[in-house]
This record gives structure tokens, sequence and C-alpha cells, in this order.
């Protein structure tokens, strides 16, 4: 399978110029941004971005598994709302010693993991084709949305489930309330930075290296004696582990889950969210799920058939000419001007 | 007794309505080795098509066909602006076909709404087995699933078309080199896969109220039927891969729920997929 190389990011660079046109460069003055915005702005605008950073988060899982091990899922929406409804069944059972919320996040985390390893592990060791594991993540998103019908007794069926929004709690020192969208935001804001700084790591790990190699020539990395299907399985848990935790986050903050955040569409949403961001950065598959989530929001209540046209066609053509997305294009520019 | 009956006839329909459902797409990924996600699309847009059709007072037969070969003109500019390029990079291909399902889907929005439309049942009623009433249009359209089978069939091993086509398959430089125009082969079959997904589409539209989702509902399972039957196995594959999905979904809803019973058949063709990449009638 040829796939031709995405253009690279400049790593961590020596003087502070190459830092600013670095990616982490970008990113840090994102978060500063992202930031101060519940100082200027409030209201709808607070209560509703911190969803759309999650959506950014599920948009990275894929940025992770798709730009850097060439592997695509169908199925991340899946993953997203199976941390959902951990975290409801979480917040419903009380937690027990520990807080239910905190439970409930860790839980996420663990099942996320799990469920991915254990799939990944099944087909790769087989090794399936990347072809097929789109198919199987399609149909795993596929059954995750029937299971939560079916189950009705437990998850609420079509009828969805009520999740309460969780408080800090911070042990002896009592409890904060994260009722109010500000505090929810400074809470959901480092959990995405956090998340940013540690998938960015492991991009430039040795382990991400490897997933690289993999992606540019699995063969060759088979026969320098790397067990490449134990790497993906690895990538593949750590990105379910992500998508699930962003969505305990999610189900949390906007109070309710229904099967359909697993289905399909919302699955196929992401791919275009990543493809459209640039698959070969992080950063800017994050702000491809900001953003794109946004617009979508926004003009999904003026004009959302075109729209959504706008988006299918964007993708064929970022599929058929721009391969690095709207942040290969930016970074190939930079690189440019910074050439001369 | 009765009871028994009523499962083997509900499976024998359940499985030629998925191989007729799955065809189109058994015939672009088994021959050119597209993996078309563009199949859903395709058989939404041929049951619309005939609604359009239909509505407009065409008789029925007439506007199967027309839809169909609506469908089939789709196909030929769809490969020939983008799919033509890609053929040796499916994963491209896939992506691409994903995306021509997202544009065709909000084109289908677009022209004809999101409302449900029904296409009126042109053969309504049912017959009488032993007791348990069938359905006279379902099982007109099995007929139908297993007549354009066995047609393909004869074309397939009886024709010199087909002697191309699987000449073809076996070795594509070496037909090249005999003279086979290898581009025009692959348009040629894109096309008609793309008429049987059409065709698929118009004859299941009846059955079932036509939403911009429709074809949703038999991509994945179409997949799985494709890959357990085995690729390139177009007629026999079809039909087994059909059966063992169709079949075992009717077994299952047996003893659970209808929505349970497609979890485990997913489940279950997973399995198989793991341990059969290549299909259950070839070994290893």
């Amino acid at each position: 399978m040829k796939q031709r190389t995405l253009k690279h990011r400049s790593l961590l660079g020596t003087t502070p110029g190459d830092l600013l046109f670095s990616e982490p460069g970008a990113a840090l003055i994102v978060f500063a941004i992202l930031a101060l915005l519940p100082v200027f702005f409030s209201g709808y605008m607070i209560y509703i971005l911190p969803q759309y950073m999650l959506f950014g988060v599920l948009a990275m899982s894929l940025g992770l598994l798709w730009g850097f091990a060439g592997l695509v899922s169908f199925g991340q929406a899946g993953f997203f709302a199976l941390g959902a409804y951990t975290m409801g069944l979480s917040m419903k059972s009380g937690g027990g010693i520990i807080d239910p919320a905190y439970l409930g996040l860790l839980l996420s985390l663990v099942v996320g993991g799990i469920l991915a390893a254990a799939v990944g592990y099944f087909l790769f060791s087989a090794g399936v084709r990347g072809t097929y594991f789109v198919l199987v993540t399609l149909a795993l998103s596929i059954m995750l949305e029937q299971i939560a019908v079916s189950q009705s007794q437990i998850t609420g069926g079509w009828n969805g489930m009520f999740i309460d929004r969780m408080s800090l709690n911070l042990g002896p020192f009592g409890k904060i309330s994260l009722f109010d969208d500000a505090p929810m935001y400074y809470v959901i804001l480092p959990a995405v930075a956090i998340i940013y700084v540690i998938l960015y790591t492991i991009t430039v790990t040795r382990f991400g290296k490897i997933l690289n190699g993999i992606r540019e020539n699995e063969d060759r990395l088979i026969s320098l004696g790397f067990n490449a299907s134990l790497y993906k399985t690895g990538v593949f848990a750590i990105s379910g582990a992500v998508a699930c935790f962003a969505g305990a986050l999610y189900g949390t903050h906007a109070n309710f889950v229904a099967p359909s955040l697993a289905g399909v569409l919302f699955s196929t949403e992401v791919v275009v969210w990543v493809a459209i961001g640039g698959r070969g950065s992080l950063l800017g598959v994050l702000l491809g799920g900001i953003l794109v989530a946004s617009f979508s929001n926004y003009l999904s209540a003026i004009t959302p058939e075109y729209w959504q046209l706008v988006l299918g066609l964007l993708f064929v053509a970022v599929l058929l000419y721009f391969r690095g997305g709207v942040a290969g294009a930016v970074a190939q520019l930079v690189n440019a001007r910074r050439a001369k | 007794m009765s009871t028994a009956l009523s499962v083997v006839v509900d499976a024998t329909l359940i499985t030629l309505i998925l191989a007729l459902a799955a065809f189109g797409l058994a015939i672009i990924y088994g021959l050119v080795g597209v993996i078309n996600m563009g199949h859903g699309a395709m058989l939404t847009l041929g049951a619309y098509l005939t609604w359009a059709a239909t509505t407009a007072g065409l008789p029925f037969v007439i506007s199967i066909f027309l839809a169909a070969a609506g469908v089939a003109v789709i196909g030929l500019l769809l490969e020939h602006i983008v799919i033509r390029s890609f053929y040796d990079r499916p994963f491209d291909t896939l992506l691409l076909t994903w995306g021509f399902f997202l544009v065709s889907t909000e084109v289908i929005k677009i022209v004809f709404g999101t409302d449900l439309r029904n296409v009126a049942n042109p053969v309504p009623g049912a017959f009488d087995l032993g007791g348990i009433q069938i359905p006279a249009y379902r099982t007109m359209i099995a007929g139908c699933s297993l007549l354009l089978i066995a047609g393909s069939a004869l074309v397939f091993f009886y024709t010199a078309l087909g002697i191309k086509i699987r000449a073809l398959i076996q070795n594509r430089e070496m037909a090249s080199l005999l003279g086979l125009d290898v581009s025009r082969m692959y348009k040629l079959v894109f096309v008609t896969g793309s008429f049987m997904a059409g065709l698929a589409g118009a004859l299941i539209s009846p059955m079932l109220s036509v939403d911009p989702y429709i074809g949703n509902i038999f991509l994945v399972r179409s997949f799985f039927v494709v890959i357990i039957g085995g690729i390139g196995h177009l007629l026999g594959g079809t039909l087994i891969g059909s059966f063992l999905i169709g079949g075992s979904e009717t077994l299952f809803a047996l003893f659970s729920g209808q929505v349970f019973a497609q979890t485990a058949v997913f489940a279950v063709a997973i399995v198989v997929l793991r341990f059969r990449p290549h299909g259950v009638l070839r070994s290893g």
C-alpha cells in the first residue's frame, strides 16, 4: 500500500523563534487563548466550548491512530459514548469508597483501554488489514449503539440517560461545585491540555517513531524485529482510552447521553474533523474538532444540508489534494516563509 | 412444526434479500478490489429514484430499471472522476467512497428532503404455505435475487465477457499484455456493480420506509456477507455469506430481540473475519 509521507512538523528547535513556529509553541498560544476566553466572554459560549474541546480530544484520539500509525477507526464515537455511559452508571452507583465522578473517569480510561486492546489484539495478531480494521470498528460502533438501545433497563434505551454534573472533590478540603459554566470550563481545559501534552509526547518518543515506521512500511519494521501487532494494539488501546475518557467528561458536562452518540454518523464525523484539521498534527486535529464542531452547530441552525455538503466535499478535496489537511498546509506555508 | 417451517422460510427470504443487497458490493469489491463505502448511498439513491419515478406515474417495473440506470450513471461519474486513479490504493478508495457517501447523502437530503417516503407495494398480499403467511412481494424479490445471481453466473462462466473478467482477476498484467483493455473492464465492472446496487435499492424500497440513511442498514451487513462468503466468490460466496449472516440473525432473533440479534451476528462475523479472513469457502 503506497502512502505519501506527511509533512513533518519541526520538533522543538534551539532558538526562541524556532519554538514559536513549532507545534508545541503554537499549542501554547492556543491553550493560552482558550484559558483567557472566560475572562472576556460568558454565557452560552463558555457553556458549550468545553464540549467542543472534548470533541477535539476525540479527534486527537483518532489523529494519533491515523496520522501516526496509519490506522483509521470508524468507531471512535463508540468509545466516546461508552465513556459517557460509564460515567453515568458510576455517578448513579454513588462510587463507594472513592468519589463517583473520579471512579467514572478512572473506569472510563480502563474500560476504553481494555476494550480497544482486546479488539485490537484480536485483529492485529491475525494480521487483519487496515481496510478490514475500518469495517470492524464501524461494526463496533453500531454494536455499541445497539447494545445501548437494547439494554434499556441499564442505559435507558432510546430515551438516553441523565448524568449528574460532577463536582471537584478535594478530599479533606471539601468539594467545589462545578455546576456553573466557568468552573467546569477550568476543569476541562487543563484536562484537554494534559491529554494533548501526553499524546504529543507519545508521538516524539521511540514508541511514536516506531508507529511512524509501521505507517510507512510495516513489513520492513517486522523484518527489523519489531512486533508490529503489539505496537498497533498499544496505540489503539491509548486511542480507545482517550476517547472513552473524553466521553466520560462530555457526559457529565452535557448531563445526558443517548445511543446516537455511539452511532455511525457521529463516528464518521470525527473522521472528517481529523482529515480537515490535518492528521499529521495533533494540534491541527484538536482545532479541527473544536472549530468544525462549532461551525456545524452554528450553521446547522441556518443551513444544515448545505454545510454538511460542504464538509463532505472538503473531506474529498483533502483526500485528493491536501493530505495534510489545514495543519499540513499551514506548516508548509510557515516552513516556506522561514526558509527564505 | 409450523414454527420450524416459518423459521426456514424467514431465513430463506432474508438470505436472498441480503444477497441482493450485497451483490453490487460483491461485484465491485470482489472483481476490482474497491471497498465501496458508498454502497449504502447507492442503495438509498436507487430507492429514492424509484420513489420519484413511481410518483411521476411510471409503472413499477420501468421505474426500478430507470432507478438502477440512474445509479449506474452516477457510478460511472464517480469512477471516471475519482476512483480510476486509485485502483492500486485500496485504503484511499475506501475513504474516497466514504466521501461519496457523505456528499450524496446530503444531495439526497437537499433534493428529496428528509421526510419518510413510501413506495407503493406493487404486489400486495400474501399466500398461505402450510399455515404460515408469506408476503408475496418478498417472495418475488427473493426470486429476483436468485435470477440476478444465476444470470450473472451465466455471463461470468459462459460468455466472452466473463472470460475477460475472470482473466482480469487472475492476472491483471497478463490480461493487459494479451490485449485486454484493463481500464475499460474496470469501468464496466464498477458501473455494473453500481447498477446492481441501484436495482437492489429499487427492489427493496417498497418493503421499507425510504429515508436518507436507508442504505446504511445494509452497508455493514453487506460487507460481512462479502468478506465471510469470500472475496471474489461472486456467486456461491454471496449466497453462503448471506445465509450465514441472514440465517443466523433469524436464529438469534428467536431467542432474543431483533436488535440484540444484529449485535450478536456482528460479533460472530468479526470472529469469522479474524480466523477466516479469506472467507469460509477458502481455507487458510
